[in-house]
């Protein structure tokens, strides 16, 4: 059994390079888990890629807790959560504090501005990449296979959650529930 | 009454408390809803993306805790932020609207939901790797996630064309080539943002203090 301070330790450095959500911190997750310690295997960390995609739940969260269950059980589970996301808990009270604070001086409300820019360049990039892997399902390669229900689907939610600003949980859990419907109807599934 | 137990200094606190009654009842009120608003989302969405944009429809269309230009400037910090997402916009939302409180709150509501599934979902792995009903529902909810993060851009850009400068338009043009085209790590985006951030106002006030 591994330690539990060193799964804390362990994560608490995931927690504090993981910068710019779940795509730029899986591969730091490999890196840690197997690489640095060899506490997972290639195959076993692939198989969490897997997991991730399929539950509900932050996916930098739902790896740590994943990782910390198989690695030492419940406290190992506890110790991976808090360490993955206490740094990000630190740094975000300490930004919001200084945020009250010193909102009204030029060169925070300049620094503000040019942050939102950075969230709309990277909010824009991750959408692509998501469009991308949803509408085209094998690929930029290949763009004969393009998904038309997944298409109308977002062009769909999107008029729902702008027009009517409808909670976007019961949208996203129709969109689930329409692709499997048609899916069990048309026989594909 | 009251002043007679604040006499007796062990009293104090429970006197103060007293006193603050009703403030904290708005505070744990509000905390109850960031709760559960966090915890259902946590138990439904699983990008931090989605998540931000869930927020945005719950505390800004619905409920009016905050403007949009001032959840854009949370989005902007939660962004700069290590960690999951989630995590940060949530403390951050949370103690805007309520406080240490709040923000224990919220932040609990995240990551309760996902701490209890992957526990359960140890046990049941090969089950829910295997079975294509849940991949065929959480691939018809990336559509959803989509619509939400153009709800979320588009929400950022109002913001943007707000600032009334071509300035930003170039600014975001460039990051997001940046992003695309180079390895460079969200860290040194925002130091980059912020060095943008600092020369800009210099030469800015530097002008205005020529004028005048």
């Amino acid at each position: 059994m591994i330690s539990v301070i060193a799964i804390f330790l362990s994560f608490l450095k995931i927690g504090l390079f993981a910068f710019g959500g779940a795509y730029a911190v899986l591969p730091l997750i490999e890196e840690e888990m197997v690489i640095n310690t060899g506490w997972m295997t290639f195959a076993e960390f692939s198989d969490l890629v897997a997991i991730d995609e399929l539950t509900p739940g932050p996916i930098i969260i739902n790896s740590a807790t994943f990782i910390g269950m198989k690695l030492g059980g419940l406290p190992g589970a506890l110790a991976a959560t808090l360490g993955c996301i206490l740094p990000g808990c630190v740094i975000s009270l300490l930004l919001v504090v200084l945020y009250r604070k010193y909102r009204e001086i030029p060169v925070i409300a300049e620094a503000m501005r040019t942050l939102r820019c950075m969230a709309v360049a990277l909010i824009f990039s991750v959408l692509l990449k998501m469009l991308v892997s949803a509408i085209f399902p094998s690929g930029l390669n290949n763009v004969s296979d393009i998904s038309l229900l997944t298409l109308a689907l977002v062009v769909a939610s999107f008029y729902v959650m702008r027009k009517y600003k409808t909670n976007p949980l019961y949208v996203m859990l129709a969109c689930g529930g329409i692709t499997l419907m048609l899916s069990l109807i048309s026989g594909t599934a | 009454m009251q002043r007679f137990f604040s006499k007796i200094v062990f009293f104090r606190p429970l006197v103060a408390a007293v006193a603050v009654r009703k403030y904290n009842i708005v505070m744990l009120r509000k905390a109850w809803m960031l709760f559960i608003n966090t915890f259902t989302i946590s138990m439904t969405a699983n990008s931090g993306y989605a998540i931000i944009g869930v927020m945005k429809n719950r505390f800004v269309d619905r409920y009016g805790w905050f403007s949009r230009e001032e959840m854009n400037n949370y989005i902007a910090m939660a962004q700069s932020c290590p960690g999951p997402m989630a995590v940060s916009s949530s403390m951050i939302i949370g103690y805007q609207s309520a406080g240490f409180i709040g923000a224990f709150a919220a932040v609990l509501g995240v990551i309760i939901p996902p701490f209890v599934m992957m526990i359960v979902v140890t046990y049941f792995y090969t089950f829910i790797a295997t079975n294509p009903y849940v991949r065929l529902f959480i691939t018809g909810m990336q559509a959803g996630v989509c619509a939400l993060l153009m709800d979320v851009i588009l929400g950022l850009f109002e913001g943007v064309i707000k600032m009334k400068s071509w300035f930003y338009y170039l600014l975001i043009i460039l990051l997001f080539l940046i992003v695309r085209l180079t390895d460079l790590s969200v860290f040194l985006l925002a130091i980059l943002c912020l060095i943008i951030a600092v020369v800009k106002t210099l030469l800015f006030t530097g002008k205005m203090e020529e004028k005048a």
